[in-house]
């Protein structure tokens, strides 16, 4: 991707935002961009398959009265990128007029984020990225000769712009590249699986060839996995455990759903919904980090926002919408589609490490991986210990089979005594280890 | 579309590929959402490209354009042969593919009511009136705080060609509509939700009565205010035919998809002929039956649509197959191999997976049940399938005691292990239903399937409710 594909895009966006506002549309923004990826799968602890894709897409947005028309176009067709323009007018037309609808953003002077684009990863040839998961294979089965490793490894390289009818225009570019690998290991009827990822923005962040060594040494854990009687016990949520169920979180804190009713956390911002030990940021200006950019999909300049401030539910996610709505400014988290959606998460480190945050630990769970995923309405959790271990006096005893855990998001926030010090660290994103006390876990024995 | 894509296999063989297949979409959608009252959001798409798979001695490749100009795609054909070429010589278990029959045939399903027939208008006064019905549902002491009710359309047509001469031409739709409806009764949140999906168009909008449709979601919300958190345990559990779906789909038949089973990842690997259930329990999955969401007259590669066996009377009879994997296991394929679009490859997916019914009545089932609980409404689940540990997430329960059916429970999710579900199988319903049209996951690929069955019980199950049992 060059800066001429930027420039190519940028003017096709302003020339169907134009073409819009000719036909009827009172605001317009336009996102155009192209991407290429490459994926090679891996299979049976060998390459299955290697797979590439491109493409060009162009969305507009088009409000009339506030009502709102939304059309999508793959390839460069002229002929269908126009047909494409009138649909959204025309549809914006049929929308119910929205009072609660202000406007789309303004140009702002936008920060700048670094390293968003590699040139390494755009000059991968297919030979590298098949060169990559052969090293994962190797090292995989050099640990365990008869391991059954799966997964990808991939690239990704994309040129956007973006222009609206309040004059923006904005184009960039980026990269991506990830590798993800699952070990299976199979012993005597018993079974261990596990898996490990890795992925960044430049080649140089990533240890993409390490990726199966993690999995494997991962499956060997959970081999002699062992069913558990229901009690209440601490929960411990490791690095990965604990992103999730931030990351549900932070999502739940969506202005849109909170001013439309439907969420757990109405009526709770600036009150507490965790215990002090809470903090987290969401940050989207991170150099690097795998989900920076200087600006939303709408086009709102990014910023660091405290969304939960030891414990106190401090800030929502706004996009244009549902800050005009609200009277304030949108925090930049918009996406093109009208979505909101959270980027960089960066909670607040603790005094303990992970180790010691264990060994306070008597009778509990600690959760490697798994979906914590409340309720979006009342916030009940139903979640099942997908990859979990008993702890026993502060030391894992054994991987645990078919269990699960239950109770309020609230309860399980407010019982939560301890961040660590220490974390997993992605682009952009720490994963910390959590402890929860006091949880109802549901055992199969 | 038919010329591209046979020049572009005959390409793919010129240049070496062994076996190659194109599949060549255009496709188009529409969407109203209606929320609170208003036509919040409508939309419309349009896609059109083209995928070329190769094989090359051991190893597959794959390459997709967003175009349908011969250059790009002969550009698809360069690209696949190179991706496959470089990868074969890590190869550890070399593709194969089952000799496809030639086949030339036309799949279309044309919608009662054709693409873009119905006016906007008349959709979104149809999604209205959806909502209208389900607000008036409130009683005194509870009200909805938030309705949203979405319909949307997609229209797609295509040719898949392949080496050995097939040429099959789809042309179709589906069409979905959902009801989502939050209420309150000033302390707690609770949601309600229905989905419906037809391989069809807008009739769906005129088939669907707000009676049963937004009426029956907002109630549902309204229940759970009075529902209590479930008890955390082992319970015998009683699946109602809306969530006996979901257990068989995640379940069993994930596991039942040959490319897990063939790539060692399936614990039903080994396994086949084996006595898995009851004597009882049959499971099925078939892409022939008429108008549900799953269904289709040809997969991906052009093997025509069939009923597949995957539990008969309690033994495992069947995998699901692509050609690949029918030609690994020596199996006759089963038209399970399913693209989610021209820019994906082609993998082994479920379509219509159902239990088929048994001679219990439900009386019966309930009088077996000290205490217990009754699960309806599938919403969701997921599956480990190198594990057979699966979640299923129910919309609406009950505690079973003393037989029958006691106070209502909410936000209920049960988790068990695939072997064990299915030896501890002990009743199976003498009804039937298969209402559960949705997009299954799988690999970054989605697939329109449905799922269904009777009342079935089950011993120890594991609820994961919020206190002690």
């Amino acid at each position: 991707m060059s800066r001429t594909d930027e420039q190519s895009y940028l003017d096709l966006a302003t020339q169907c935002v134009e073409k819009a506002v000719r036909l009827g549309a009172e605001w317009c923004d336009v996102a155009a961009g192209t991407g290429r990826d490459i994926a090679v799968t891996i299979e049976k602890s060998g390459i299955k398959t290697a797979d590439a894709g491109q493409g060009e897409d162009v969305a507009i947005r088009c409000y009339v009265g506030g009502g709102m028309g939304y059309a999508t176009v793959s390839g460069r067709d002229r002929r269908d990128i126009d047909q494409a323009v009138r649909r959204a007018v025309a549809l914006a037309k049929e929308a119910t007029p929205d009072p609660d609808f202000r406007c789309l953003p303004s140009p702002q002077p936008r920060p700048e984020v670094d390293g968003l684009f590699d040139d390494a990863i755009a000059g991968l040839a297919v030979e590298q990225v098949v060169a990559i998961a052969v090293a994962n294979i190797e090292a995989g089965k050099a640990l365990e000769p008869d391991v059954n490793l799966s997964g990808h490894v991939g690239l990704s390289v994309g040129a956007a712009a973006l222009a609206s009818s309040t004059g923006i225009a904005l184009a960039s570019r980026a990269t991506d590249v990830s590798a993800d690998v699952s070990a299976l290991l199979k012993r005597d009827g018993d079974t261990g699986y596990f898996y490990d990822f890795d992925f960044g923005r430049h080649l140089a962040d990533c240890r993409l060839e390490r990726v199966a060594e993690t999995a494997v040494e991962g499956a060997r854990r959970f081999l002699g996995a062992r069913r558990i009687e229901s009690r209440r016990m601490t929960l411990v949520l490791g690095p990965l455990a604990s992103y999730g169920f931030l990351s549900q979180l932070v999502a739940a804190a969506n202005a849109e759903s909170i001013q439309r009713g439907r969420s757990y956390l109405c009526d709770k911002l600036g009150k507490p919904i965790a215990s002090a030990h809470l903090t987290v940021v969401d940050d989207g200006l991170v150099p690097r980090g795998i989900r920076s950019g200087a600006h939303d999909g709408e086009g709102t300049r990014r910023r660091p926002l405290t969304v939960i401030q030891e414990g106190r539910l401090a800030s929502l996610l706004h996009n244009s919408y549902t800050a005009g709505k609200a009277g304030v400014e949108s925090t930049g988290h918009g996406t093109h589609a009208c979505s909101i959606s959270p980027t960089n998460l960066r909670p607040a480190l603790g005094r303990k490490t992970a180790a010691e945050i264990l060994r306070d630990v008597q009778d509990g769970i600690y959760l490697e991986s798994g979906e914590i995923r409340p309720d979006p309405a009342s916030g009940d959790i139903s979640a099942s210990i997908d990859f979990g271990f008993l702890v026993r006096d502060g030391h894992i005893v054994h991987p645990v089979e078919n269990a699960m855990l239950g109770g309020s998001i609230f309860d399980l926030l407010e019982r939560l005594d301890a961040v660590s010090s220490d974390a997993r660290t992605e682009p952009g994103i720490l994963m910390p280890t959590l402890r929860i006390q006091d949880v109802q876990i549901a055992g199969a024995e | 579309m038919e010329d591209l894509a046979r020049h572009l296999c005959d390409l793919a063989k010129r240049r070496g590929a062994e076996f190659a297949d194109v599949r060549i979409a255009r496709r188009s959608g529409e969407s109203v959402l209606v929320q609170d009252g208003r036509a919040d959001k409508l939309a419309a798409s349009t896609d059109r490209g083209v995928g070329v798979r190769v094989l090359v001695g051991r190893c597959w490749g794959f390459a997709s354009a967003d175009s349908l100009q011969r250059r790009r795609g002969e550009r698809c054909v360069a690209d696949a042969l190179a991706l496959a070429t470089a990868s074969q010589a890590f190869v550890s278990d070399p593709a194969m593919i089952a000799r496809p029959a030639s086949v030339e045939a036309e799949d279309r399903s044309d919608p009662q009511v054709p693409p873009g027939a119905m006016p906007v208008a008349e959709k979104i006064a149809r999604l209205l009136e959806y909502e209208r019905c389900g607000r008036a549902a409130a009683d005194a002491g509870s009200q909805i705080v938030n309705s949203v009710v979405s319909y949307a359309e997609a229209w797609r047509e295509g040719v898949l060609a392949n080496t050995a001469g097939t040429l099959v031409r789809t042309a179709g739709s589906r069409a979905v509509a959902t009801c989502l409806f939050v209420a309150t009764d000033g302390k707690i949140l609770q949601r309600g939700t229905e989905h419906r999906g037809i391989v069809g168009g807008a009739e769906l909008l005129r088939q669907t009565e707000p009676e049963a449709f937004g009426r029956r979601a907002a109630k549902k919300a309204l229940a759970a205010l009075k529902a209590k958190p479930a008890p955390a345990g082992r319970f015998t559990v009683l699946f109602h035919p809306s969530i006996t779906g979901l257990l068989v789909h995640e379940a069993l038949g994930h596991n039942a998809e040959a490319d897990a089973v063939w790539a060692g990842q399936s614990i039903l690997e080994g396994r086949l002929g084996d006595d898995l259930a009851a004597p009882g329990v049959s499971i099925y999955d078939d892409s022939t039956l008429p108008g549900r969401f799953g269904s289709f007259a040809y997969d991906s590669e052009g093997t025509p649509a069939s009923r597949r066996p995957i539990i008969e009377n309690g033994r495992l009879v069947g995998f699901l197959h692509s050609l690949e994997t029918a030609a690994k296991f020596d199996a006759p394929p089963t038209g399970s191999a399913r693209a989610q679009s021209y820019d994906c490859r082609p993998i082994v997916r479920m379509s219509n997976t159902f239990m088929a019914s048994g001679h219990v009545p439900l009386e019966e089932m309930l009088r077996g049940v000290d205490r217990g609980v009754y699960l309806e409404d599938g919403h969701w689940g997921y599956v480990f399938v190198q594990k057979g540990q699966f979640i299923c997430h129910a919309g609406q329960a009950r505690m079973i005691e003393n037989g029958a059916l006691g106070e209502p429970l909410r936000d209920v999710s049960i988790s068990s292990m695939t072997l064990d579900v299915l030896g501890n199988i002990d009743a199976v319903g003498d009804d039937f239903e298969m209402r559960m049209p949705g997009m299954c996951g799988k690999e970054g690929q989605s697939a329109p399937t449905d799922c269904g069955g009777p009342h079935v019980r089950v011993a120890g199950v594991v609820v994961g409710g919020q206190h002690g049992a």
